[in-house]
């Protein structure tokens, strides 16, 4: 978002909960549990001066970033491969297709039956589906390297290991960064799923739980700090991405998770 | 016909899964507490419909799922474009619809629950709320990214507001939304399956805690293949409609390359 786009973009935001408040206070809006924003606000202050929070906010936090790092480095290796050499994926690839589809919450219960209410059962969840969005994106970008730069390699005899280094995994990066940056975003969405279904922990748990208490300014504080949670985990990524190709994200995508 | 079957990879690449399922078939022998054989699944899915469960829960699944999502496709259809097209609205609007873009979809769910309570319309919102997402902001972004060359010819032209709108904007974005419903699609069943493990409200979903629960594990992996067939049809019916309507509306009218 540009600095441009900042100003108008608070101020939409301000209009936003003035006007929920204002709809409250006024009583034209009432349904029992729905609070105005002044009282979650002041409930979200008192969950962070207490750090109650803290615990659920680490929880989840930890389960995003270790699940998206196992994605990560099993889907760049198998997507890799599949990309580098076109018999495998030959031999792979509708297998792929075909399970690609398969609703990720689906695994919930089947990962409770072998792990039970466990941080497994979490990463299990977390895992299966972005490994297929970082696998599907670095084979993409391994097979996208265009004809040209193929035969350079084969031109310079260069040794498989040179052709890798040199020429697939600069010309690759790109869309391996989407696929990584998009399942980060996914990995917090599952492991909210998973902490709401599955592992009672973590803030999936404790939207759940002040929901049952019947503390709507508890339960909205903690979709708040999920919400920043995700803006912060998408902003972070994007980050690092520029850093490490600068040039790449400079134009903002409108894509969102395939979960 | 051609471009839709040259959309899928060679079938020899179902092997894998195919090998694999026959080996676990064969290498599992005797009851196992939790790997049942892929012959078990299939009985366990045949004792649940012969029971009457089945196919009740899962027209109640598909049923709540299509209807949430073309609620979020047209809301997210209409929206957009008036988002779109309103300059100020659109940047106004930017960050709000960006954070709540950011907000995992499921935490709807507890809101919705404690607002409004268990019931079918309830699931049905909910569905609808967290799939208007995708389609709402790409067919903004749709929006944006019609040239403003093609609009200054159509205004040169008097043609009035309703003629633009339907003459050259809707065409245009057509690839732009597409792409939002393409994304909507597995994310609602996911949604759909989500409420139903949650509230315990009739479905597929249920049937899956359920038989988890029960520690029945040939149903479980049953439903877990069920679901997977239900995705990939879905997928691929969505796929071969997109390429139909996309082959009438081709994508270039929108790209500002």
């Amino acid at each position: 978002m540009s600095r441009q786009s900042l100003l108008p973009g608070l101020g939409g935001i301000a209009i936003f909960l003035a006007i929920w408040e204002l709809l409250i206070a006024g009583g034209i809006f009432q349904f029992e549990y729905l609070p105005a924003p002044s009282r979650i606000a002041i409930g979200l202050i008192g969950m962070l001066r207490s750090g109650s929070a803290f615990v659920e906010i680490v929880h989840t936090l930890a389960a995003t970033i270790i699940g998206w790092l196992i994605a990560v480095v099993v889907g760049v290796t198998a997507g890799a491969v599949l990309g580098l050499f076109q018999t495998a994926r030959r031999y792979s690839l509708a297998s792929i297709e075909f399970l690609r589809p398969l609703p990720a919450v689906a695994f919930i219960p089947v990962a409770l039956l072998l792990f039970g209410f466990s941080l497994q059962t979490e990463l299990f969840v977390i895992v299966i589906p972005c490994l297929w969005l970082v696998l599907v994106n670095t084979m993409g970008g391994v097979t996208a390297v265009s004809q040209r730069l193929q035969d350079v390699t084969r031109v310079f005899r260069m040794s498989p290991i040179d052709a890798v280094s040199k020429v697939y995994i600069p010309a690759a990066a790109p869309a391996v960064l989407v696929g990584c940056r998009l399942s980060m975003t996914l990995a917090l969405v599952l492991a909210i799923v998973a902490e709401m279904v599955g592992n009672p922990e973590g803030l999936g748990y404790a939207v759940v739980r002040e929901a049952q208490a019947l503390q709507p300014e508890m339960m909205f504080g903690y979709i708040f700090i999920t919400g920043l949670l995700g803006v912060g985990l998408n902003s972070l990524i994007i980050g690092l991405s520029a850093l490490i190709l600068p040039g790449v994200f400079r134009q903002p995508s409108i894509e969102w998770e395939q979960a | 016909m051609k471009r839709i079957i040259a959309l899928f990879p060679p079938a020899v690449g179902l092997l894998p899964l195919v090998i694999g399922l026959i080996l676990w078939q064969l290498i599992q022998s005797g009851p196992s507490p939790l790997f049942p054989t892929p012959s078990r699944w299939w009985t366990a899915l045949v004792a649940l419909a012969l029971k009457g469960v089945l196919v009740p829960e899962l027209v109640v699944t598909l049923w709540t799922y299509i209807v949430g999502l073309v609620i979020a496709c047209v809301l997210g259809f209409v929206l957009g474009i008036l988002i779109g097209t309103i300059s100020f609205v659109r940047r106004w609007s930017g960050m709000l619809l960006e954070f709540l873009r950011a907000l995992p979809p499921a935490v709807i769910i507890p809101i919705a629950v404690l607002m409004v309570g268990y019931s079918p319309s309830m699931k049905i919102a909910v569905i609808a709320i967290t799939t208007i997402w995708p389609v709402l902001l790409n067919t903004v972004a749709g929006v944006s990214q019609i040239r403003s060359l093609t609009l200054d010819v159509a205004r040169s032209l008097r043609m009035p507001w309703s003629v633009i709108l339907v003459k050259v904007v809707v065409p245009a974005i057509i690839p732009a939304f597409l792409l939002g419903v393409r994304i909507a699609v597995p994310l609602g069943i996911i949604i759909t399956l989500v409420i139903e493990m949650f509230t315990g409200l009739p479905g597929v979903g249920r049937l899956m805690i359920l038989a988890q629960r029960n520690f029945n594990s040939a149903e479980v992996f049953g439903l877990l293949s069920l679901v997977g067939l239900l995705g990939f049809a879905l997928n691929l019916l969505f796929t071969v409609a997109e390429e139909m309507i996309l082959s009438r509306w081709p994508p270039r009218i929108a790209a500002r390359r």
